[in-house]
């Protein structure tokens, strides 16, 4: 296990990704190693507004002369996330982390993964797959977003993919850019073209892992959803961020996830 | 200029007065690589059952303004599994450990304290009599004096132990439920629990919460659980009390022991800041410097009215 800290970051960068998503680097002065699926808890502010700290996932995590840059990719959804995308440069930014499981990333030679992110599911998804291409290990990536302007890190993306030799997929719901409509099925056609993975690793909202799931589970394919519940302390100890398991029992997913293993969830993620 | 910190409970003597709250600090070690428990006044588990409990259905939480509102439902790994897997490690760190019971029954209740009387390491226990997220047992034995003198009296008779009552702020008779608990043969009173409330989701015109109604904890209860700590000193003077609710800073805490109680705990403080109760310790022993307090004992009960 990687050890988790509360770490006195300050702002690097923040800045605009797409209309509604922004990125934002902190840097903070100890190392960090984080894997991806991996998120921390930040302070949005220093009073009592919000009162909870808020999750984001880990898009990266870099060493420069000064310590070490954690880089997230936000939306900007309510109050916790229009402050952090108001802070300059150098403004400190309490950071718990990193918090979670992650994904499983080891494969076999000659074996692939399948990366699949929707909207906001994006950063741990970069994180993986630059993490992947850096060992070499293949994977092929789906990426989707509502419409065009909302798909960011493009050549990112498809440098990482272009390490392993890796099919980049960008699907947009209004077919403004790449295939038209869910990642989902842009899997589902690599998948009935013969192509195979040994495991699927996704983020993005709840239908798209549900779409998922079901896919994953009829074509017998092993799939890590990474879900968002609601969290108040990310650290196990408040249970606010239960998900129901196969076996019925309610486990944290701040500590147990927020990667879980499409068979060990309940069957609403597979039906 | 050093403060001496420590401070008594009844008969429990604690090294200084931050205790973290139940349900907010898991079984004591689940942050202890952020909060070393050993450090602190003391420890309250999470509220154990006999049986371990699976809690309510999410969504279990919602923040509100300078609060957040929690139903989770006493989910806990039972008893025996706190016995063996947890409380042997508490002891070797010499963690005072306050063990939160919570039960369906006063059999019940008394399960969970029999089974810990077999252990060592419990330092005092505190009944659960307040939680707003159970159907059975919880508040009720908390709204009723007689049927809270009885429960009360039924699990004195577990232990010799100091055995503290959490009484609930949404008792209707807060001061009868607090005498009728001391009547039963409480030892200290604990005070406040959550307060029993609400959140709308306008849009979709239904309660936030899958339950409906929870529980509010943080800054925005601190001005009622102050007040109750007070009217609560005021009524009963020789009971002693351990204040909670909202307490963020260590000046917080000196309002807390000023109001008439001789420790307290931090709940939902820990969820922002898992350091906090150190933090606030801290805090507290600065502020006590500034002050010139030579024994932070010098603060219990020393509101200045009515004068
Ligand atoms: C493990 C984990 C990882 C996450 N990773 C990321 C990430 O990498 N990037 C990112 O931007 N977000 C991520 N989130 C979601 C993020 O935590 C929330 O968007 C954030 O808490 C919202 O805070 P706020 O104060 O801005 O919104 P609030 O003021 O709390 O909410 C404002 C409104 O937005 C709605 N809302 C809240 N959360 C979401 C959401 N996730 N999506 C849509 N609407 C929402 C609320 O219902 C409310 O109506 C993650 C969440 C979890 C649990
Ligand atoms: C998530 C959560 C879980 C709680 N669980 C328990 C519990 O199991 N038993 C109990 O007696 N009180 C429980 N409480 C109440 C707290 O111990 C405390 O009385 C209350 O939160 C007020 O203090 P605070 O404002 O500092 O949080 C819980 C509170 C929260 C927020
Ligand atoms: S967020 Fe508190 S237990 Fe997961």
């Amino acid at each position: 296990m990687i050890a988790r800290r509360d770490l006195a970051a300050r702002v690097a960068i923040v800045e605009d990704l797409t209309p509604t998503c922004f990125r934002l680097e902190l840097l903070c002065c100890e190392p960090v190693a984080a894997s991806p699926g991996q998120f921390a808890m930040l302070r949005c502010a220093p009073g009592l507004d919000p009162l909870l700290r808020r999750a984001f996932s880990l898009a990266g995590v870099r060493s420069t002369g000064d310590g070490t840059i954690v880089e997230m990719h936000l939306k900007e959804v309510g109050r916790g996330t229009a402050l952090l995308r108001r802070l300059a440069p150098g403004a400190p930014v309490a950071m718990l982390g990193p918090l979670g499981n992650g994904f499983t990333l080891g494969i076999a030679p000659g074996q692939r993964l399948a990366l699949v992110a929707g909207g906001i599911g994006l950063p741990p998804v970069l994180f993986a797959a630059e993490m992947l291409a850096a060992h070499g290990s293949a994977f092929d990536l789906f990426v989707g977003a509502s419409t065009a302007g909302e798909l960011y890190e493009v050549d990112r993306l498809a440098a990482a993919a272009a390490v392993v030799g890796g099919e980049l997929v960008l699907c947009t719901d209004d077919g403004s850019r790449g295939e038209p409509g869910f990642v989902t099925a842009a899997l589902q056609r690599r998948l009935d073209a013969g192509r195979a993975y040994v495991r699927a690793l996704a983020c993005g909202p709840d239908p798209m892992l549900q779409a998922l799931g079901r896919l994953a589970t009829a074509r017998g394919l092993e799939a890590e959803l990474s879900l968002e519940e609601p969290m108040a302390c990310g650290v196990g100890v408040c249970l606010g961020c239960v998900v129901e398991l196969e076996d019925g029992r309610l486990v944290p997913s701040c500590k147990e996830g927020p990667v879980f293993p499409v068979s060990r969830l309940a069957a609403r993620w597979r039906a | 200029m050093t403060t001496d910190m420590s401070t008594r409970v009844g008969a429990l003597s604690l090294a200084n007065p931050i205790l973290t709250a139940s349900g907010t600090f898991g079984y004591g070690l689940d942050l202890a690589d952020l909060c070393p428990p050993e450090r602190l006044g003391g420890i309250v588990t999470k509220g154990l059952s006999p049986q371990p409990r699976r809690g309510n259905t999410p969504p279990r939480i919602v923040e509100t303004a300078a609060g957040m509102i929690n139903a989770i439902g006493l989910q806990n790994i039972g008893v025996e599994a706190f016995c063996r897997d947890v409380l042997p490690e508490l002891d070797a760190r010499g963690v005072t450990v306050v063990v939160n019971v919570f039960g369906e029954s006063p059999a019940a209740y008394r399960e969970v304290m029999a089974r810990c009387e077999r252990e060592r390491g419990v330092a005092a226990y505190e009944l659960n009599v307040s939680c707003p997220n159970v159907s059975a047992g919880g508040m009720e034995f908390g709204h009723d004096p007689a049927l809270l003198a009885s429960l009360t009296a039924a699990c004195r008779a577990e232990t010799a132990k100091p055995l503290w009552v959490k009484l609930s702020p949404n008792a209707p008779d807060l001061i009868g439920t607090g005498k009728a608990a001391v009547d039963g043969g409480a030892d200290a009173l604990t005070l406040i629990n959550t307060l029993r409330a609400m959140a709308i989701d306008a849009v979709q015109r239904r309660p936030v919460l899958q339950r409906g109604f929870g529980g509010l904890s943080g800054p925005a209860i601190k001005p009622i659980a102050l007040r109750m700590v007070w009217e609560v000193h005021w009524a009963l003077p020789s009971t002693p009390l351990v204040g909670i609710g909202g307490i963020e800073t260590g000046r917080d805490v000196a309002e807390f022991l000023l109001a008439g109680a001789s420790a307290v705990q931090v709940g939902t403080a820990v969820f922002r800041d898992p350091a906090a109760p150190l933090r606030i310790l801290g805090e507290l022993e600065r502020f006590c410097a500034g002050e010139g307090i030579t024994a932070v004992g010098e603060l219990i009960g020393g509101l200045q009215w009515p004068c």
